[in-house]
């Protein structure tokens, strides 16, 4: 019970009017974002990152933020549906269906699905991550520093073995990131590492940077080098059937069955160190066409393909704040940034948050319930203006996004030399997305790379050095074995397909999250 | 897949994956070097500063080598999208020479960005000036007026002021 009365707490203190007024500013924006193609969740927080620090207040910012997460996922879903053209990948099951619903007239019937799928399910998600975050912080205070690096193993491989096309290149990506987490002085003996003498890397290359170097910088020249691809079919908006008729009584039906399965789908998977929201989408998507009585719909837009895949969207969310909170790991680019935010109000999420700072924790997690509210009011009702937003010229978004891009880093380094870093990083995460190659690695290989090697070191300092201490605690032992379990896994379709004597079968692979 | 190499252009478009296989083969090894030299200064051990990077610029090399065996199989397999190299080498181009300027100027930020603005929007755009001129002219003068109204009186972040008198 002391979660629930821990939670009502939280409750109150949303209730703020400042409180509200963050929740309210953080999923506009993230609604925003979400609708606009080129810019997501991960490069709005890093771009905010200087402003909120001005702002001095932890608990809102971080409820600003958790609202930009969830409202690009709303957001995402009308990009998806109306342009066909997914803001963020894990849209993208979304936009197989919803877009031919779109096109058939029934737009409004997907986004409406796509909204309140996303609604229910965030709320029994949100329940659930009520539930489950105290038992699991009080189970990793237990952790030691060998736990933490084999948690953190394992969290990197899953992510690179099932982010991406192909094995070598979601590995190039993640050293490439434990590579940039390497540059500057170490933390434990003050050695400079891989500086090259510029005295700018001496402090390491800021998170910021790099997020701002991978998404904005790199997409934008990205775009630029192949302009005349630019899609901009928007899919009309047929007028309103009056009232709030959005779904008929058959939509509902066919409906809510798929929200609950995607819920099911979405928690745990965002749960685990997989990489975020495109795998539990995927396998709502297959399995409620597997499941559908309706299979001729299929291709030519069917509810269940929208809704089931937005439901486990958002219920991926909650599932990705569980080991960011409880255990300080981020499964996703978005978490690790979150992560980074948390650092900069020196507060680092783990078992120890939920004793040190628990109104900020049931703060947080309340404010999910209300800014979900807030959300279902923005997302159906003002659909009209997201359309709007969907026209805004292509030219001038991205000029948009380069103004902002660079005047994030310069407000957070007061630097040119890291301005030009975000640059270098840019042409870098041009050619990744030229020659395909994941980008969210990068970051989890950055954020993690410090992290597995400090616990490493930690760990071995308590065991005066002897490297048994990662095969002799059964927990650490696990979480490694773990870890050689999910590089195996993505290639059983594979192997399973040669066995039956089939060819051409695909991994299980899934667009990168953003 | 197969159709790709029926593409015209596809022939020539193919060695791009080696080629940056074999540039991040050339930088690994460079960084793998650098790495054995922290190294042979500070020891393996695995405490000591010098493990993690021998061991990460060594997966490099290793995983760049991974690569370049799957770009070599794969050639002429994958398509790329072609593309023109002109527009991101001027907006690279662009986005250098306003930060410099932003930097180690006097212009100060409205009309460096107001400038960065105009020129990227023209770069990225495929309409004819007159149809988009006006709009262009607007966005610029108010998002850099804007910005830097926002950032410095309310956020009290410092931006170069510049020759403008704000």
């Amino acid at each position: 019970m002391s979660s629930l009365s821990s939670l009502l707490d939280g409750f109150a203190s949303v209730l703020s009017p400042q409180n509200l007024l963050y929740a309210a500013i953080g999923v506009t924006i993230g609604t925003l974002v979400g609708v606009l193609p080129g810019i997501g969740p991960a490069l709005t927080i890093a771009l905010l990152l200087p402003v909120s620090l001005q702002l001095d207040d932890p608990t809102g910012t971080l409820i600003m933020f958790a609202g930009i997460y969830y409202g690009a996922m709303y957001g995402g879903s009308t990009t998806s549906i109306l342009l066909n053209t997914p803001g963020e990948s894990a849209s993208v099951a979304t936009s197989i269906e919803g877009y031919r619903m779109a096109q058939r007239g029934r737009a409004r019937a997907a986004l409406a699905t796509a909204a309140i799928g996303s609604f229910v399910a965030a709320t029994i998600s949100t329940v659930l991550l009520a539930f489950v975050a105290e038992p699991m912080a009080s189970f990793a205070v237990t952790f030691r520093a060998s736990d933490y690096f084999a948690l953190a193993v394992l969290a990197m491989v899953t992510v690179t073995a099932l982010v991406g096309a192909s094995l070598p290149r979601g590995l190039m990506s993640l050293t490439f990131g434990l590579f940039l987490g390497l540059v500057g002085i170490d933390s434990l003996t003050g050695q400079a590492r891989f500086t090259f003498g510029v005295p700018e890397l001496l402090d390491g290359v800021d998170v910021v940077t790099v997020i701002v170097g991978l998404f904005a910088i790199g997409e934008t020249l990205y775009i630029a080098s192949r302009l005349k691809d630019l899609p901009a079919k928007v899919a009309p908006l047929e007028p309103a059937k009056g009232g709030f008729a959005w779904l008929s009584r058959q939509d509902w039906a066919r409906s809510w069955p798929a929200w609950l399965r995607g819920t099911l789908f979405g928690f745990p998977f965002g749960a685990l160190p997989s990489g975020g929201a495109e795998i539990p989408t995927f396998l709502s998507y297959t399995v409620e066409k597997r499941r559908s009585k309706h299979r001729d719909e299929w291709g030519n837009g069917a509810i269940e393909g929208v809704a089931g895949p937005e439901a486990a969207n958002n219920a991926s969310f909650s599932g990705v704040l569980v080991p960011l909170l409880t255990l300080g790991i981020p499964t996703s680019a978005t978490a690790a940034v979150m992560l980074a935010a948390f650092g900069y109000f020196d507060l680092s999420p783990g078992p120890q948050l939920f004793e040190k700072s628990p109104d900020l924790v049931w703060a947080l997690i309340a404010s999910l319930f209300v800014g979900n509210v807030m959300l279902l009011a923005l997302n159906l009702p003002l659909i009209r203006i997201w359309v709007k937003v969907l026209q805004i010229p292509r030219p001038l978004l991205y000029t948009g996004i380069l103004v902002f891009a660079t005047l994030g880093v310069y407000a957070v380094s007061g630097s040119v030399v890291d301005v030009l870093i975000a640059y270098a990083i840019g042409v870098l995460a041009m050619f990744m997305r030229r020659f395909d190659f994941p980008i969210a690695p990068v970051i989890l290989g950055l954020i993690l790379g410090p992290m597995m090697e400090t616990q490493f070191r930690r760990a071995l300092l308590l065991s005066d050095g002897a490297l048994s201490v990662f095969v002799t605690r059964p927990l650490t032992v696990t979480l490694l074995s773990l870890a050689v379990v999910a590089l195996a896994l993505p290639h059983l379709p594979k192997v399973w397909a040669r066995l039956r004597g089939g060819s051409g079968a695909r991994r299980l692979s899934f667009a990168e999250d953003d | 897949m197969s159709d790709a190499a029926n593409t015209p252009g596809a022939a020539k478009a193919a060695p791009g994956p080696i080629i940056a296989a074999g540039l991040l083969f050339a930088v690994g090894a460079l960084l793998f070097t650098q790495a054995l030299t922290l190294a042979a200064d500070r020891g393996y051990a695995p405490s000591g500063p010098a493990l993690a990077p021998v061991i990460v610029t060594g997966l490099w090399v290793l995983v760049s080598l991974a690569y370049l065996a799957e770009s070599i199989k794969a050639r002429g397999a994958a398509a790329e999208g072609g593309g023109s190299w002109r527009t991101p080498l001027l907006l690279l181009a662009a986005l250098i020479v306003y930060a410099l300027v932003l930097k180690y100027t006097v212009t100060g930020y409205v009309l460096a960005t107001a400038a960065f603005i105009l020129a990227t929007a023209r770069l990225l755009s495929t309409r004819p000036v007159r149809e988009v001129i006006v709009r262009d002219l607007l966005v610029a003068a108010g998002l850099s007026v804007g910005v830097y109204l926002v950032f410095t009186r309310l956020l009290g972040i410092v931006l170069p002021a510049g020759v403008l008198p704000l």
